[in-house]
């Protein structure tokens, strides 16, 4: 699972009103070079919720190079589209865990897939 | 809307407000004939055409589905980008001359005007002459001769078959007479004039599902996922979602044409723990990407796409959502939760980490209307929506296509697949931004998402009771006879193929 999923989801078990962002369980990590495309950046970048993925990315290790409020202007930068990219696209759960942070249920996360199903109890 | 113009309302041609752009004959494969015409707009619109520089022109004897259309396009340029790109198109031509035999062949090519045609007929360049025939197969001997008839163009470069700088093309049509098994409404022509671009239909083969390493029962046939892909306007860049990916075979031809790709399946089964290959090797969706030497997917999700875990303020990220829906032929929906009636009867979960959630059957106007709510929300404004509708003669009713006030239907295709079963492919573009308020509103205004369609297996199968009336007869026949259990021995026998049925 990379981060631009993570970014993505949320706990979705009835009731729960908190359930953003997932917390990282993290077992195993690990990297896959992906395709550098500066208007996917551009396109993805205001419909990323920042804490969020500030958040994920340090639990996953790839904090470095990601400033704490960065504005549109941060895109032109090089530098930055590199920290952006790499941590958006490349950097993978491979074993671990999606905690909820209202209920603490783990959605696991296997092989990269991560288990979104709520059992019936539960939706 | 493209605008359509035909032959015979004469009036009709000189109402509409000349085009400017260039005419290019279209040349169809002359299968999947409602996607044709669909997918050269959809492409036309990927290489940035705007709808109203567009115009169709109906071919000779103004017949629907014959193989030679014309499309007015703004520019060579954007021919030749579709034509990279096309699947059901064969080539587009500009014509030089067209008539019903050689003689009209020959008079409508010397009044095409010579400026137009001698810079491709100039001594330095090298050309060939592709011979086509539509109706009936051309051997060798009988391409060459109908080169020789050609003796009035004044080819002055150098003949090279490999790798040409012009391209001619002489079509043939020639329908009548031979027992042929497409219909002769098509009347015979004759077409002459130069190659724009050619379709690399190779793709087919290339990603052929026959060679593909990691397969299921329903995976998209190749042709028809790239002639989706076009239709959904998927391009370099794109985010592409498929709801149901099950074996990836949407996500690869997206992923062919260099779009970011993303796949969602209830069944784990199928998008994590794959199959075990001749080597002993684990086969994945991944490994189809692999084999493809396609980037991998950004991500593949286990999730029920009724009950999702997309976070409800996220909106407009997607280019283009494609998928096939599970319609209970070969695969039933499913979704989350349990039956009502059996509620009361489920025993406390003990363990969490092993249980194996529920699910129950899921009807396809319920699961239609999760996915255009869905796509509603997640597509760019512009970007589409490109799903299968299954329909069947009884029960298919141009109404009952779903709605959403955020969608607006683009294209309905129209696959035949038996004399009793057909499918639909339903393109729908994401016109105005979503609001939640709007979306709730129509659907409150509309209760019951069932369609005619969730009716299908007992429209199928209402006969059923007769039969095993019939056998109830025998077997209370058999059963005075020797008594006991013998209506077991007569069950009728299953006709169909598949787990569902």
């Amino acid at each position: 699972m990379k981060l631009l999923t993570h970014n993505m989801l949320s706990c979705h078990i009835k009731g729960v009103k908190n359930g953003y962002p997932f917390l990282i369980e993290v077992i195993k990590v690990s990297e896959h070079e992906a395709d550098f495309d500066p208007d996917f950046l551009k396109h993805i970048f205001p419909r990323i919720n920042w804490p969020a993925f500030l958040q994920a990315a340090e639990a996953m290790g790839c904090r470095e190079g990601l400033p704490e409020a960065p504005t549109e202007t941060a895109l032109e930068d090089e530098q930055f589209q590199k920290a952006f990219h790499h941590a958006l696209l490349e950097v993978t759960l491979e074993e671990g865990s999606l905690v909820c942070p209202e209920t603490s249920r783990k959605f696991p996360v296997a092989k990269g897939i991560p288990n979104m199903l709520l059992n019936e109890d539960e939706c | 809307m493209v605008r359509v113009v035909c032959n015979s309302g004469t009036d009709l041609v000189e109402d509409a407000p000349s085009t400017s752009g260039k005419e290019y004959l279209t040349y169809f494969v002359h299968r999947l004939l409602e996607f044709r015409r669909p997918e050269l707009e959809s492409l036309a619109r990927t290489v940035g055409c705007k709808d109203e520089q567009l115009q169709w022109r109906a071919p000779a004897g103004d017949v629907d589905h014959s193989p030679f259309w014309y499309l007015t396009l703004p520019s060579e340029d954007a021919a030749v980008e579709i034509s990279k790109r096309m699947i059901l198109t064969k080539m587009l031509v500009e014509v030089w001359a067209e008539g019903e035999n050689w003689d009209e062949l020959r008079a409508a090519f010397e009044a095409y005007p010579g400026d137009r045609k001698s810079p491709w007929l100039r001594p330095d360049l090298t050309f060939r002459v592709v011979v086509e025939s539509f109706g009936s197969s051309l051997p060798m001997d009988e391409q060459l001769e109908l080169i020789n008839r050609l003796e009035f163009i004044p080819f002055k470069g150098t003949v090279r078959l490999r790798d040409p700088q012009v391209r001619f093309v002489l079509l043939r049509c020639d329908c009548g007479d031979h027992g042929s098994l497409i219909d002769a409404t098509v009347p015979p022509r004759l077409y002459f004039g130069r190659l724009v671009g050619s379709s690399d239909r190779g793709v087919i083969d290339a990603y052929s599902l026959k060679r593909r390493r990691y397969l299921g029962p329903t995976s998209m046939d190749t042709e028809m996922a790239f002639v989706m892909c076009n239709h959904a306007g998927v391009r370099r860049g794109s985010l592409v979602l498929d709801p149901y990916a099950g074996t990836g075979s949407i996500l690869v031809a997206a992923a062919h044409s260099g779009a970011k790709v993303m796949g969602a399946d209830i069944d784990i089964k199928v998008i994590c723990a794959g199959k075990v290959g001749k080597r002993g090797e684990c086969l994945t969706v991944y490994s189809n990407f692999e084999q493809y030497g396609l980037p991998a997917p950004v991500d593949l999700i286990r999730m029920d796409a009724h009950r999702h875990p997309i976070r409800p303020d996220l909106t407009a990220i997607f280019h283009a959502i494609i998928g096939d829906p599970p319609y209970g032929v070969r695969a039933g929906g499913r979704k989350s939760g349990l039956p009502l009636a059996e509620v009361a009867q489920r025993s406390p979960i003990r363990d969490r980490d092993t249980y194996i959630p529920s699910t129950q059957p899921y009807t396809l106007g319920e699961c239609l209307r999760d996915l255009l709510d869905l796509s509603a929300r997640l597509l760019v404004v512009g970007g589409r929506l490109v799903y299968f509708l299954p329909a069947t003669p009884e029960t298919y009713d141009e109404a009952e296509i779903p709605q959403h006030p955020a969608l607006k239907l683009v294209a309905n295709s129209e696959q035949i697949l038996t004399s009793r079963y057909s499918r639909r492919l339903i393109t729908m573009e994401k016109v105005r931004p979503y609001d939640a308020a709007a979306a709730a509103a129509y659907y409150a205004a509309r209760p019951d998402p069932t369609m005619a369609i969730d009716r299908l297996h007992d429209i199928v199968y209402d006969h059923l009771p007769v039969v095993s009336a019939a056998a109830a007869t025998t077997a209370a026949v058999a059963g005075a006879d020797c008594g006991g259990d013998a209506p077991l021995s007569v069950k009728p026998r299953r006709r169909c193929r598949g787990k569902n049925f």
